[in-house]
């Protein structure tokens, strides 16, 4: 397993009305994340707040390319992001003990915290089609080019960790400082994590390990 | 944190316990019973919720040490509320220690401001005093600050600085409205209530009116000579002299201070002291001692003379003397002057606030349950005693901010 520090390239916020990050995504302009009672985007290269929606938002976020999908009490809504309407909705695996949210390859990957699982689970219906186990509470989760990573947060100790989707193996950890926590996470398809900052109602932008350092693995297996 | 989790700290924050409940009723992990605990107390069931608390502090792992402080700061709050002073005021120091340490200075604030208020409710003014210089109050938020400015002000009157008191319920009135939550609004204004009711009986010359606290300040401040009924003490604005420990000795002073510039013929004084209703030789030799006793004591402050029928006293520096007296003449007044606060206490609890022998207190609240001052809920160890209410103003529970770690 590699492990470093993990390095915060940027923070944005607190945001104003909006004391706790609860979800991050990203829908290929700005940054998205669930702050309670409400969606809200921000532009990730000036920082300002561009726009919310009224919707309950109490764990994960994620965006599939057209919809918003948002964790609320024990349910995943699908949002229009456009009308801020809630399309559909699907009860969510951990039965309110849901905290991350994915998309990927049209499936949803949530996060179950204390239960320290991940399910990849159908949009349509929210069946199981199947689970990994993590040594970790789960806090936020993303898929980035066939790579799964999720978020880690107890106590003062928190963590950007890549995993293997078979075994649910660690394979990379990024270190975040004490007292930093990851509540939610998104890359931006390029080489930066957005983590949600929980209490603190930060937005922090995280290196993602380069694909420099993806191509040598295999030559440190040799 | 989870989303059930967040929706039902949501639901606490915006005062819907029964929302919070409603979401978490059936869970069983750390911060469900966290929530579940902080629920039930503002529902108003503080055995339920202390247990909740307890078991929650137990559940949350050795990596959660700031969500299991918050725990038993919560913990620590019911139990002050429900006047079990035996709670063990270690684990809060601990907590608080805890929570410092994680930067939490929110609910360091809190958890400091119990012990305070802990310490107050004791009587434990100097040790109360210098916790709270270690608190920079413009840190805190409105809800943590109008506690603190309470604590503040209670302090105040107690050491008669009625003015300091004043200034410190306008900042809690202030903060409790910028909190924006009726019932500390309300706890303010009736604390504020204590500088408007007469705080004890001046009387003069044989003629008595009721003082505010402010007028007893003032009082003790103007040079004259205090026969204090309250404390009893003799005071002027130089020096105290206590007799509390020497009742006799006090009667005599009493006595002596109500008839002034008059002087107290034999007869009404063994009457006073000694409960003597026929004076025979030995009484009055007894007098005589007891007298010499009070000459002694008093003699920074005033003489005591002879005189053709008794006896008088006569101030250093030409005062006056006067005699200030509770507002109501009271045998239990000390009990019932606890009691006043409108919460329930355990006898064990009262004992430990006036310092005096459970069984004393235990006769005492039984003399004033016979007379109907007092009355009593429960039986053994679980029976409470309380005035009987006049104007409900519960005690509110702060309680910690967020108990979730994020």
């Amino acid at each position: 397993m590699k492990q470093s520090a993990a390095e915060i390239l940027r923070e944005y916020g607190p945001f104003p009305d909006a004391d706790h990050i609860h979800g991050v995504t990203f829908d290929g302009r700005h940054v998205w994340f669930a702050s309670g009672d409400r969606l809200n985007a921000f532009d990730p290269v000036t920082g300002k707040t561009v726009r919310s929606i009224d919707v309950a938002a109490h764990a994960g976020t994620a965006f599939d390319g057209g919809h918003l999908f948002q964790i609320a009490e024990g349910r995943i809504q699908k949002i229009d992001p456009q009308t801020g309407r809630v399309l559909a909705t699907i009860p969510a695996p951990g039965g309110g003990e849901d905290s991350g949210l994915a998309w990927a390859e049209g499936t949803l990957w949530v996060g179950q915290h204390r239960g320290r699982k991940i399910h990849q689970i159908d949009p349509q219906t929210g069946a199981i089609l199947r689970t990994i186990e993590s040594n970790r509470v789960v806090t936020g989760v993303t898929w980035v080019d066939g790579e799964l990573w999720h978020g880690t947060w107890e106590g003062d100790e928190s963590d950007v960790r890549r995993i293997d989707p078979e075994t649910g193996k660690v394979l990379e950890r990024l270190d975040m400082p004490p007292g930093t926590g990851v509540s939610g996470l998104e890359c931006d398809g390029g080489d930066q994590f957005f983590c949600g900052g929980g209490r603190s109602g930060k937005v922090r932008a995280v290196r993602r390990p380069g694909r420099v350092s993806k191509s040598k693995g295999p030559s440190q297996d040799l | 944190m989870d989303s059930m989790i967040t929706a039902a700290a949501r639901a606490l924050a915006t005062g819907d316990p029964l929302g919070a409940l409603k979401r978490v009723a059936l869970r069983d992990d750390a911060p469900a019973l966290a929530l579940r605990g902080i629920a039930m107390a503002q529902l108003g069931d503080l055995v339920r919720a202390k247990v909740l608390l307890k078991n929650a502090a137990r559940a949350f792992g050795p990596k959660e040490a700031m969500a299991r402080a918050r725990c038993i700061v919560a913990e620590a709050e019911i139990a002050l509320v429900s006047r079990d002073l035996a709670w063990p005021a270690k684990a809060l120091a601990a907590a608080r220690a805890t929570l410092e340490a994680h930067g939490d200075r929110m609910n360091a604030a809190h958890a400091r401001n119990l012990e305070v208020r802990r310490l107050l409710l004791i009587g434990h003014l100097d040790e109360a005093e210098r916790m709270l210089a270690e608190l920079d109050p413009t840190l805190l938020p409105p809800v943590s600050r109008a506690a603190y400015e309470l604590v503040v002000a209670g302090i105040a009157v107690r050491r008669l600085q009625t003015k300091a008191a004043r200034a410190a319920l306008t900042r809690a009135e202030q903060a409790a409205r910028a909190a924006n939550i009726p019932a500390l609004a309300a706890e303010v204004e009736s604390a504020s209530l204590v500088l408007n009711t007469p705080a004890a009986r001046l009387v003069r010359r044989g003629e008595e009116r009721p003082l505010l606290l402010e007028e007893v300040e003032t009082l003790l401040a103007s040079g004259e000579l205090v026969v204090d009924a309250c404390r009893n003490v003799v005071r002027n604005a130089g020096g105290v002299v206590s007799l509390a420990t020497r009742p006799v000795l006090f009667a005599l002073a009493r006595a002596l201070g109500e008839a002034w510039p008059g002087d107290v013929p034999r007869n009404t004084l063994l009457a006073r002291a000694f409960r003597a209703k026929h004076a025979d030789e030995s009484h009055r030799a007894r007098l005589r001692v007891e007298m010499g006793r009070l000459r002694a004591e008093l003699r920074t402050l005033a003489d005591v003379k002879a005189t053709k029928g008794g006896f008088t006293l006569v101030p250093r520096r030409g005062r006056k003397v006067v005699v200030l007296a509770p507002p109501v003449e009271e045998q239990h007044a000390a009990v019932l002057a606890f009691l006043a606060d409108g919460e329930s206490w355990s006898s064990s609890a009262l004992a430990i606030a006036l310092g005096a022998s459970p069984r004393t207190v235990q006769r005492a609240l039984e003399q004033l349950a016979a007379a109907g001052k007092v009355q009593s809920l429960g039986l053994g160890r679980a029976r409470r005693w309380m005035t009987p209410p006049v104007l409900g103003f519960p005690t509110i529970l702060l309680l910690p901010g967020p108990l979730l770690n994020e």
